[in-house]
């Protein structure tokens, strides 16, 4: 897997911009300090988590899932996705921004609308929704400094693997410029077969 | 001793700035918000006994939702027994609101890590839902009038020394 970070420069802020260059990194996987992929510098860490259907039926079941909610789950691979804002200034976290492909096409994520869709055909109980709910990454987050957030973005289970470009607005009016993170090749990863 | 009336101002300006910068510290992760009201907390606690947020003004009152499958709410929970126990006599009321969870799950993990505290449970996860916390772990301070005047991102160490000063200081803001 590869990843690399660049810094998009706007004609607002050339100054900070050209500070980012200077702070651009590639992201090594050799000694890895977080469980998965990651990128960190001095202005964001992004890590990413992808985990085995079983992992996360064994989560939400735990949690009192029924049967039917455990099977959609089954069928669909989750990343957890953790953003923390190491910058001093307002750090965007939007979804709109992080960009999914599969063998050079966009690849669409299983949003709230379709897990409305499908626990209202489930009948799925309130608290389950609201656990579920939780546990997935925020539309949208303002992140302040040292502010982290997390949660799983979901794509079908018959994703192979993935390429993500994140991208985040930096200041308050997002003027500040804007970081973009690419990680290539993220596997969706499957269940031990049975010994 | 002659002093200068345009040095006389300028220590002035300089001491207002200070005492201003000083009255804006706010602990690491605690942001100043707009003073909105409350949203409404009703909820039974984990004994069953009724709670209204509603019929509570007149002190701060910190409100902290969590969820014992969350990692940070798990680290951050022995942290807030301890500030509940420092600050026991502060006059400050401490809420923490279980969010869609089961007693079962809430007994077994507060037994272990925070077996004094009594959490408020909100079974199924509306009343959360109706304050939009950022994430979970969220703390929010309401003020005596019933407004959010503060809102912690994340977990944070509540029994360090920055933190529990910044609470005493509560009723001199």
């Amino acid at each position: 897997m590869r990843f690399r970070i660049q810094y998009l420069m706007t004609s607002q802020c050339l100054a900070v911009a050209v500070l980012a260059l200077l702070l651009c990194t590639r992201a090594s996987a050799i000694d890895a300090p977080y469980p998965g992929p990651f990128i960190e510098n001095d202005q964001l860490l992004i890590v990413l988590m992808p985990h085995t259907p079983e992992q996360m039926a064994a989560f939400y079941e735990a949690r009192g899932f029924p049967r039917d909610a455990i099977d959609l789950i089954r069928q669909t691979c989750f990343v957890t996705v953790h953003v923390e804002n190491k910058s001093r200034s307002t750090l965007w976290l939007e979804q709109k921004n992080l960009l999914t492909t599969s063998n050079g096409k966009p690849l669409a994520r299983l949003g709230k609308k379709y897990w409305d869709g499908q626990w209202n055909k489930i009948n799925l109980r309130m608290a389950s929704r609201s656990t579920f709910g939780w546990t997935q990454l925020p539309l949208v987050r303002d992140l302040q400094p040292d502010e982290p957030a997390g949660g799983n973005i979901a794509f079908p289970g018959t994703t192979e693997s993935f390429d993500l470009e994140a991208r985040f607005y930096l200041g308050q009016d997002k003027r500040g410029g804007m970081l973009v993170t690419r990680f290539e090749n993220i596997q969706c990863p499957k269940d031990e077969p049975a010994p | 001793m002659k002093i200068n009336t345009r040095t006389v101002c300028m220590c002035l300006l300089l001491a207002g700035l200070t005492f201003n910068g000083l009255a804006a510290a706010l602990p690491p992760g605690v942001m100043q918000v707009d003073g909105v009201p409350a949203p409404a907390l009703k909820l039974a606690n984990l004994d069953g006994e009724d709670y209204d947020l509603a019929n509570n003004r007149g002190h701060w009152i910190f409100v902290h939702f969590w969820a014992s499958w969350c990692g940070p709410c798990r680290r951050e929970m022995p942290s807030i027994q301890k500030m509940t126990d420092i600050l026991a006599d502060s006059g400050i009321e401490f809420l923490l609101v279980n969010t869609s969870e089961t007693d079962d799950e809430v007994f077994t993990f507060l037994g272990i890590v925070a077996p004094d505290l009594m959490p408020l449970m909100d079974l199924d996860g509306q009343a959360t839902e109706l304050w939009q916390p950022r994430g979970l772990p969220a703390s929010y301070l309401v003020d005596p009038a019933g407004r959010i005047q503060y809102q912690a991102l994340g977990g944070r160490e509540w029994e360090k020394p920055v933190y529990l000063d910044f609470l005493r200081g509560l009723r001199s803001r």
